[in-house]
């Protein structure tokens, strides 16, 4: 019962870190109704940009996110003002070779640039765990799940309370409308995408002390971030955040109890069958595939 | 790589059969570039230059497969190196066990892929667009996962290496120039096969269904079904490329036979050359993989990554300058510059087919009997209890308010929506009664029926528009054309037949969906709001052709908001508001019914006139 609870408890964990690349997919998804393929990869820049800072100036990936969130916020503003703006019109497998293509660029740069090698930061106490009621947890991921509560909850109340959130929320409910009433839909976008790709630049500074990066890395969690994102209902904040958490665990437990490499299988099936049989999500939040 | 075509052949559809006519340009200028792919490479003689023109034709052919199911029907599959890693490991596994050839075995991989592509394709067809392609990669991924985790059978992530017996039964070649004659061969079936799908019922019926699936649907196309055709031919054909590639190699690993960047490679390569064009994937390969190739032989492991990021930009550019593709932009003036060289421009002179048979049965009798149908949306009673009885040879109008549910009951009187309760019964072609359920299944019982707002294969000619329609009645593509020339005459669209559907004006397209529903020859015509937004003129040809169209048997109802035409032309009227039937007569009674001008003009108005 003990490896069970403590499984959990790693699955939600390793849930919230999931969650924060989930929201900013959701988000971008959710307004400007593209999905991006290149997710992974933004999660990629902002690895190798934590790793620099740390090699270049010694400065921990903590400290650094602040540069990396604003890193990333532009790149999201310049992809979606030169690339996905351009092609709003256009039909969507356009979209989709696009972000798929910018994804594929992006890799391949990091691959010429930095090699195949993994990079990682100098070890730091993050990595360390402590004990809580006999069970084990490690610092960074902790710090991870709090951002990713004090994320959702800080995006909860931007769009809630403030003008611009205002405009956001409707935007993403009816473009045409929200034109109509004043709204710069243009500009709502182009925020929109920086927010989405800010949340993974938050995602990369508090990865990178755990994982180190290689150009791939952006691959293998983009792809966990489709099924939560579907699991989650595709445009519900929410429902990624609780997709992710369930995600993790799962996860977690089909590691010890199925096979350590058949864990993704399990969660892959879970996606398709969601996508076939619950296009909503499992909360049913979502209108997935209209 | 010289057919240009955009959305499709016109010029090429015209000859019987591509093969009778050597002598067209395009037919004898496309083969002669493809025999380049052999020629170059034979007389240079030098391996690495073999080895480059292997390449683009595995490639050429498995974008040309691809394309089948990612251009034709539009759906954008990302994983589609499942079905190479099918036919791959398929026949190494055939050969290692059971001493099969890899011809054979590349058969029998060939069927499974094809199998593993329907039962991919059956359930994920309904997704739209990037979530279609997020499942395809799903698919892939669990497969190479599984692939790895099961390394009794294929090796696992160590590889396995395909049993080394020379020989053409063995497919394995000291001398490489052998494999350029195998996969020359391979990239012809593939180039074939899509030409001939292209030229077919099938390639417009994929074409209808990716520009618009309801209007498919209401021509008799089963949509599913028409995709899940070419899921099947794309994924076979990709196998048999895969196991003709592993045979190549040698070697087999779950990274490299399942990848992902293969994967999204194949269909880069088809964007470039142009998405759903016969020529586009051929042209797209042979423009970039050298270039790719060449590079990794020059700068060798200095250009890690090089070609990765060259195709990955090339993609987004394409996508922001080029996004129909090279033939899709350009096809068409490189058509007519091919079509001037000697025996081009000989045009088949048009043939109108005749008149299909009168439709026979009792006139009077019921054709189509709606009973009590009551459908919801949530809390909104959208029809509440309608019955109606359509009569052979009549004209039924339908009015009423707007809103008040009369193109609902039409969904439910063509299948495209299924009542809460109550049933929709009609005479079938053959005379049988019937109870259909789904669009296409009326459709070919002879209900034809138009959108009030209309649904043109925009990218298609006004004649393909109407040969989708004529398909149904009529499988050979001239035969169709014939049909559907008939039709454009009958509504008056020949003089327009050959221009792009969607840049008709409204009156145009109105006729136009008339016109493809009548291309399906159907017995009872369902015609929603055909003369909204007409001239006056237009009006009256409009009403002058119903009256044509009824005259040859055809039993009508139509949903009218223009009163004096709709008036004039039918033999009774129904009226519906609020979800209800709420009269039913002759044109003369219903517009004196109390009811009926209160539902129009309010109690207040039936009050004050004493009515």
């Amino acid at each position: 019962m003990d490896i069970f609870i403590q499984l959990v408890i790693n699955g939600i964990l390793l849930g919230s870190m999931y969650a924060i690349i989930s929201v900013g997919l959701t988000l971008i998804f959710g307004i400007v109704r593209v999905v991006n393929f290149a997710h992974g990869e933004f999660l990629m820049v902002g690895m190798y940009g934590a790793y620099l800072l740390a090699a270049k100036f010694g400065l921990h990936p903590y400290v650094s996110a602040i540069p990396i969130v604003l890193l990333l916020f532009a790149l999201g503003a310049i992809v979606q003002r030169f690339i996905i703006q351009p092609l709003l019109s256009a039909d969507e497998h356009i979209q989709i070779f696009a972000t798929v293509g910018l994804s594929t660029a992006l890799m391949n740069l990091a691959l010429m640039v930095f090699g195949a090698d993994l990079y990682s930061v100098p070890p730091s106490a993050v990595q360390h765990s402590i004990a809580l009621g006999g069970f084990t947890l490690v610092i960074g991921q902790v710090v991870m799940f709090f951002c990713a509560l004090a994320l959702v909850a800080g995006l909860h109340l931007f769009m809630q309370a403030t003008p611009l959130g205002r405009a956001i929320r409707a935007t993403a409910q009816n473009r045409n409308a929200a034109l109509l009433m004043g709204v710069r839909v243009d500009r709502i976008y182009v925020i929109a995408f920086g927010l989405g790709a800010a949340c993974v630049g938050l995602a990369s500074a508090l990865v990178m002390p755990l994982y180190p990066v290689s150009p791939t890395i952006g691959t293998y969690f983009v792809l966990t971030a489709f099924v939560v994102v579907v699991l989650g209902g595709m445009r519900s904040m929410y429902g990624a955040f609780f997709g992710a958490l369930i995600i993790g665990v799962v996860d977690s437990l089909s590691g010890y109890y199925i096979a350590p490499d058949l864990k993704e299988v399990v969660y892959f099936a879970l996606f398709i069958l969601i996508l076939i049989f619950k296009p909503t999500g499992l909360f049913g939040l979502g209108r997935g595939t209209e | 790589m010289t057919i240009g075509e955009t959305s499709l052949p016109t010029a090429t559809a015209k000859r019987p059969s591509p093969l009778m006519r050597l002598t067209h340009p395009r037919v004898y200028c496309s083969l002669a570039a493809l025999a380049l792919l052999l020629l170059i490479p034979l007389v240079s003689g030098s391996p690495f230059v073999v080895h480059v023109f292997v390449t683009i034709c595995v490639f050429a052919a498995l974008s040309t497969a691809w394309n089948i199911v990612g251009g034709y029907a539009g759906q954008l599959s990302l994983g589609h190196m499942v079905f190479y890693g099918i036919g791959g490991y398929t026949t190494a596994l055939l050969i290692q066990h059971f001493s099969l050839s890899p011809w054979l075995g590349m058969c029998v991989g060939a069927a499974l892929a094809a199998l593993v592509g329907v039962g991919i394709g059956y359930p994920c067809f309904r997704l739209r667009g990037p979530f279609f392609s997020l499942a395809t990669i799903a698919f892939l991924e669990v497969v190479r996962l599984l692939a790895i985790h099961f390394n009794g059978v294929t090796g696992g992530s160590a590889g396995l290496i395909v049993p080394l017996k020379l020989g053409w039964t063995w497919m394995i070649f000291r001398e490489k120039i052998n494999y350029l004659y195998i996969a020359f061969g391979l990239l012809l079936l593939c180039v074939a096969v899509s030409y001939v799908i292209r030229s077919s019922r099938l390639g417009y019926y994929l074409t209808a269904v990716r520009e618009r699936d309801a209007a498919a649907l209401a021509a008799g196309v089963n949509n599913t079904n028409v995709k899940l055709k070419a899921i099947a031919v794309s994924a076979a054909l990709t196998a048999m490329v895969g196991a003709f590639h592993a045979m190549y190699m040698t070697f087999l690993e779950p990274a490299t036979m399942f990848s992902l960047s293969t994967s999204i490679e194949v269909a880069m390569f088809s964007l470039i050359g142009g998405l759903g064009t016969v020529a586009g994937p051929l042209l797209g390969t042979v423009l970039v993989v050298p270039l790719a190739e060449l590079a990794r032989g020059w700068l060798g492991s200095a250009a890690n990554g090089l070609h990765g990021f060259v195709y990955g930009s090339v993609l987004v550019l394409i996508t922001l300058t080029l996004p129909g593709g090279l033939v899709g932009t350009f096809g068409k003036r490189f058509a007519r510059l091919i079509d001037a060289l000697p025996g081009g421009g000989v045009r088949v002179p048009d043939r109108a087919a005749p008149e299909p048979a009168a439709i026979t049965g009792t006139p009077g009798e019921p054709v189509l009997v709606a009973d009590d149908l009551v459908k919801t949306f949530g809390g909104l009673v959208a029809t509440d209890h309608v019955s109606l009885t359509l009569r052979r040879g009549e004209i039924l109008g339908v009015i009423g308010p707007n809103g008040a549910g009369k193109t609902t009951v039409f969904n439910q009187l063509s299948g495209f929506l299924a009542p809460n309760s109550g049933t929709v019964s009609i005479v079938g072609r053959n005379g049988a009664r019937a109870t259909p359920t789904t669009p296409d299944a009326f459709a070919r019982l002879g209900i034809g029926r138009t959108f009030q707002i209309v649904q043109p294969f925009g990218k298609l000619s006004v004649l393909e528009n109407i040969m989708i329609g004529a398909f149904l009645r009529h499988a050979g593509v001239e035969d169709a054309r014939a049909a559907a020339l008939r039709v454009a005459r009958l509504v008056g669209l020949e003089d327009v037949k050959d221009v792009e559907a969607g840049t008709l004006p409204i009156g145009g397209l109105k006729r136009l969906e008339v016109a493809r529903t009548l291309a399906t020859e159907p017995t009872i015509l369902l015609l929603d709001e055909v003369m909204a937004g007409q001239s006056q003129a237009d009006t009256q040809r409009m009403v002058q052709l119903i009256r044509t169209i009824r005259d040859h048997g055809v039993t009508v109802i139509a949903i009218e908001h223009n009163m004096q035409a709709i008036m004039s032309l039918s033999d009774r009227i129904a009226v519906i508001d609020s979800g209800r039937l709420i009269a039913e007569g002759k044109p003369q009674d219903v517009v004196r019914d109390r009811r009926v001008i209160e539902a129009y003009l309010g109690e207040d108005f039936v009050d004050a006139q004493g009515l």
